[in-house]
């Protein structure tokens, strides 16, 4: 996918964790979302990259789970737990998603890898996160993104 | 003065026990009738094959072949094959006479009509198909005891006996080039061992073109043994010259050529030198050791 | 109730065994067989019960670790489903391969032949997962039960479900690199891991609310999930629809649309109706799943379903109604009170009943004030970690050891392994090795619960089991033996023959196996038989030359016998040669 899609893509990521887990949503709302969100990124990676490209395969949900770890700075309760769940689940897109591709004949990213797993673990000594950290950790999501 | 009774007895059991002598020889069992399968069988066979063949081949250019890519690889031996399409013509002498080399069971007639057929070589494209021997073989990499893995000398050796039969080398081939034994060919009458130095396959295994493997390691026995006893031989190290799979040797206008990649006096390096080479699509990256031919540089 | 519904089970399951048995004795060709992949309904249905294993240990394990309060009845019984899903999820891998009997053939230890199982393969990283994630969903279900007689055990519970909660993910997602890692077309999917998982834990979700309504109860929230999931799956099979251009319209209907009906308060109150959403779910969900594991499947090259195939799902349905409602009713009626635990109770009381429990629990073990809700501890800082730690350091030793093990392996001397190629088994390793540790650790050191006699007993046949069954893998099976035997008759022989010739025929017969020096080929004979015997000069006297001529001539196990291909002198002359090359090698 080209670079200026890439970095499209991390922005439609970041608009649509804005309408997640909003106050008093029901899990109705969000999970409904979720799902849509998936569609829509679906819908872009088709539109946007080569559609026989085998490291496509993954990005809408390379998308969503970058959408959750966004989304998890505005949570009201249990905002660290949620926060390494979401990177968690974004490692594992990645390690296996790679793993896949791998066996395919494609190499894996393993710095992107490396730097999700250090900041899942480094956020698991977070004991207060402020506003500051928030955007800290949403930089830094969006430049791995962007850069790795 | 006809016979009395005594010697019309006597000579009753004679002829009895003439009888029974002639029936107590020994019958070779392969003459026995219906219990083995006829050469004739094969050879039906291997025409109604050719004529569910698939039409297209779809090929690219790829380089030619050199030394292996795995640890521990031999220096001095990639066995491979090349075809030349501008000289085939599609015959089908090299499937039989694979199957016979091979002891390829037939199938039943189900599967017959169904275009699934137990043969290592098949017709695609007008042209004879079987394993490539890929470097870096995805069937090898999913087999999980280790039953389908690599030769240092570059053939993806198939071993029967550790085959525990869960079709995953056969699934992952991009190319379809594995078949597996459905059925206990030996119990249902379909096999027939024409060639006693290949063993015959049990129910349940995985089985593909070996590159003639028994030929190949008769041939290193036979050079080892002439290196114990100093008959000079010019070299110090097994090249595997002079030795032709069943079906190079079969082909009538010499289209398909065996041998050594990594030997310079090999026919398949002295063939193959003006030529270009293609392979599949499918299996393009993933380094074959048989290739197609076609035209020249 | 129960036994109505076993009757039912029985009516399922006896022809089910029936097509079991046929298809073991007939092998892969009884079954439908998608002749672009050789596989079919026997793998679609161990995905499918893979998945449904995975909503127990979803609902007990992954509930309990991230602090969503579900009541002990649902848990239990989510715990027993799991346990009994398992059962046929593994039977069906073992059924489907073509030579049942080496199956022992894909576990990754040790093997008298010097051999490996192929750790690169996505197979045997399956077999590792399940293997372990049966242990642990065990260890964890009989911790449950034995929380209300000992209930310090309840501090092991949430270590175990936070074990167990990336365990449960890995299973799955190591089942679904089985395809892709793959170059099939249809399973081209690095996506196939997260669509995996939703459609496991949907199906889990639908069977435990199939199984609440048996119950008679019901849990609103695993039915509002359930149609959340069927959200999130319908925006899977778009995705999939985009890259491959298919989809499977029956799972699409079934599991798609209909469980939509839910929003319809009549279809939604009714406990018939809720029955058929869920059983609606399960049918789309197979129906997907042969869709994917037979990408043949409905085109001419591929045969049709046949009464195997569908005795295959009887055997699997009708056996696990049995087994579950069996374990359920000794359960009912073993466990005295029972009816705390599984009585005829209505889920809204339990949760009332939870949130007392819940005060009650402020004031935790140690007697320090629990913190309240929302207040944050470190992992690093909590009591499940503090419990887990040493496990946990002994789990990640062993496992990196054992990978160092592993790849150093002779067999693998020709093969490219990258670290991608372990990764999958390594977590499972660790998991086992934490969780037997913690137990260990718990029983022997710290005395935290004690065990009757018959469990005592229980752990020590399992144990033996276990030790029996890794010897039986370690020695592997016998390849075919000669069939000729020795006897005592000497053999007639004029002259052995000259050494050179001896030498000669030594070196093209037997040094294959035997080496040129006497001493065995390493390399040859590792990779298709047996080691042989050493063919050192006490042993060959020992023997005697009259014996040894006899082995030449008429085989021993492994060893094929030469008569036809050797005269008696050439075998003579063999043996004085073997005894001055072991002299040589003195």
């Amino acid at each position: 996918m080209a670079p200026f899609l890439n970095a499209l893509a991390c922005l439609i990521a970041l608009g649509s964790a804005l309408f997640l887990w909003r106050k008093g949503s029901s899990p109705y709302r969000n999970g409904a979302l979720l799902a849509g969100f998936l569609v829509l990124f679906s819908v872009f990676c088709y539109f946007g990259g080569d559609i026989n490209d085998p490291t496509l395969e993954h990005y809408p949900f390379r998308m969503l789970a970058l959408c959750l770890c966004l989304s998890t700075t505005s949570l009201p309760l249990y905002r660290r737990r949620y926060l390494v769940l979401a990177q968690s689940l974004w490692c594992w897109i990645e390690l296996f998603g790679g793993i896949s591709l791998y066996y395919r004949g494609i190499d894996i990213a393993w710095t992107r890898i490396a730097a999700l797993l250090c900041m899942t673990l480094c956020s698991t000594f977070l004991s207060k996160i402020s506003k500051e950290m928030e955007f800290c950790l949403m930089v830094f999501w969006l430049a791995v993104w962007v850069f790795f | 003065m006809g016979m009395d009774r005594r010697e019309f007895i006597k000579s009753c059991s004679l002829v009895a026990v003439m009888g029974l002598l002639f029936g107590c020889r020994k019958i070779p069992f392969s003459e026995v009738a219906g219990d083995l399968p006829s050469l004739k069988r094969f050879e039906d066979e291997v025409k109604l094959a050719m004529s569910q063949a698939k039409k297209t081949l779809d090929l690219v250019k790829i380089p030619t072949p050199g030394a292996l890519k795995i640890p521990g690889a031999s220096p001095m031996n990639r066995f491979g094959m090349a075809i030349d399409l501008d000289l085939c013509d599609s015959c089908g002498k090299c499937i039989l006479a694979c199957n016979l080399e091979n002891n390829v069971p037939l199938v039943p007639a189900e599967d017959a009509a169904r275009n699934r057929f137990m043969h290592w070589v098949d017709m695609r494209g007008n042209a004879p198909f079987m394993c490539a021997h890929c470097g870096n073989a995805p069937c090898e990499r999913v087999c999980p005891t280790g039953a389908a893995n690599h030769t240092p000398d570059g053939l993806s050796a198939m071993m029967f006996k550790r085959c525990t039969g869960s079709r995953f080398c056969g699934a992952n081939c991009p190319v379809q080039a594995r078949k597996f034994n459905f059925n206990d060919a030996q119990k249902l009458g379909l096999a027939r061992q024409f060639n006693k130095e290949v063993p015959l396959r049990d129910q349940g295994v995985m089985e593909k073109c070996s590159l003639c493997l028994h030929r190949l390691q008769n041939d290193r026995l036979d050079f080892k043994t002439k290196l114990t006893v100093g008959v000079t031989t010019e070299d110090a190290e097994w090249r595997g010259r002079g030795v032709k799979t069943a079906c190079a040797e079969a082909c009538p206008k010499n289209a398909i050529i065996f041998g050594n990649w990594l030997d310079d006096k090999s026919p398949l390096v002295k063939l193959t030198k003006n030529r270009v080479l293609y392979a599949p699509r499918e299996l393009a990256d993933l380094d074959p050791s048989v290739v197609f031919m076609r035209g020249r540089r | 109730m129960f036994k109505y519904l076993m009757l039912a089970g029985l009516a399922l399951f006896l022809p089910g065994l029936y097509a079991l048995g046929y298809s073991i004795f007939e092998g892969p060709s009884a079954w439908m067989v998608d002749s672009r992949t050789f596989w079919g309904t026997p793998i679609s249905l161990f995905v499918f019960w893979i998945g449904l294993a995975h909503a127990g240990t979803l609902l007990s394990a992954i509930f309990l670790a991230l602090d969503i309060k579900l009541d002990r009845r649902t848990a239990l019984i989510a715990e027993l489903s799991t346990l009994v899903c398992l059962v046929f999820a593994a039977l069906f891998p073992l059924m489907h391969l073509g030579v049942i009997e080496n199956f022992y053939m894909v576990v990754p230890l040790l093997d008298a032949r010097g051999n490996f199982a192929n750790v690169s393969s996505p197979l045997v990283w399956d077999f590792c997962c399940i293997a372990v994630y049966a242990l642990l969903s065990l260890l964890f279900f009989t911790t449950h039960l034995k929380t209300r007689e000992i209930p310090t055990l309840e501090k092991y519970r949430k270590p175990m479900a936070w074990l167990l909660f990336p365990l449960v993910l890995w299973v799955h997602t190591v089942v679904s690199l089985d395809f892709a890692a793959t170059f099939v077309p249809q399973w081209r999917g690095a996506f196939f891991p997260v669509y995996f998982i939703a459609g496991a834990i949907f199906s889990g979700l639908a069977l435990m609310n199939l199984l609440l309504c048996t119950e008679g109860y019901r849990v609103r929230l695993l039915e509002r999930l359930q149609l959340i999931f069927s959200w999130f799956m319908c925006a899977i099979w778009i995705w999939d629809l985009m890259l491959k251009g298919s989809i499977c319209t029956s799972a699409l209907i079934f599991a798609g649309v209909l469980p939509q009906l839910r929003m319809v308060s009549f279809i939604r109150e009714n406990k018939w109706g809720r029955i058929a959403l869920s059983l609606s779910v399960l049918l789309g969900l197979f129906l997907e799943r042969l869709y994917i594991v037979s990408p043949e499947f409905g085109l001419q090259t591929s045969s049709s379903l046949n009464w195997i195939d569908w005795g295959l799902v009887a055997f699997s349905v009708g056996g696990f109604i049995l087994l579950f409602f069996g374990i359920r009713r000794y359960l009912n009626m073993k466990m005295e009170g029972s009816s705390a635990y599984f009585g005829e109770v209505d889920g809204n009381d339990l949760a009332d009943a939870e949130q007392q429990e819940l005060e009650k629990e402020n004031v935790d073990v140690r007697g320090i004030e629990k913190p309240k809700k929302g207040f944050y501890i470190q992992p690093w800082a909590s009591e499940e970690y503090h419990v887990l730690r040493f496990p946990l350091l002994v789990g990640f030793g062993v496992a990196i050891a054992y990978a160092f093990w592993m790849v150093g392996q002779s067999v693998f001397a020709n093969v490219d392994f990258s670290f991608a190629n372990i990764v999958p088994l390594l977590y499972p390793i660790i998991a086992l090795v934490t969780a037997l540790t913690l137990f260990v650790r718990a029983y022997f050191v710290e005395h935290a619960f004690t065990l009757s006699r018959f469990e005592k007993w229980t752990c020590a046949v399992l144990l033996v089991l276990l030790a029996a069954c890794a010897g039986a893998f370690f020695a592997g099976g016998a390849s075919q033996g000669s069939n000729l035997s020795l006897d005592s008759q000497p053999v007639a022989v004029d002259r052995p023959v000259s050494q050179d010739h001896a030498r000669l025929i030594w070196n093209a017969r037997c040094a294959t196996c035997h080496g040129a020096e006497g001493k065995f080929n390493e390399k040859f004979v590792r990779e298709f038989y047996p080691v042989p015997q050493k063919l050192d000069l006490q042993r060959l006297d020992s023997l005697g030359s009259d014996s040894l001529v006899k082995v030449i001539l008429n085989g021993r196990v492994n060893m094929n016998a030469y008569a036809g291909r050797l005269t008696p002198s050439e075998a003579l002359g063999l043996v004085n040669y073997m005894r001055s090359l072991a002299k040589e090698g003195e």
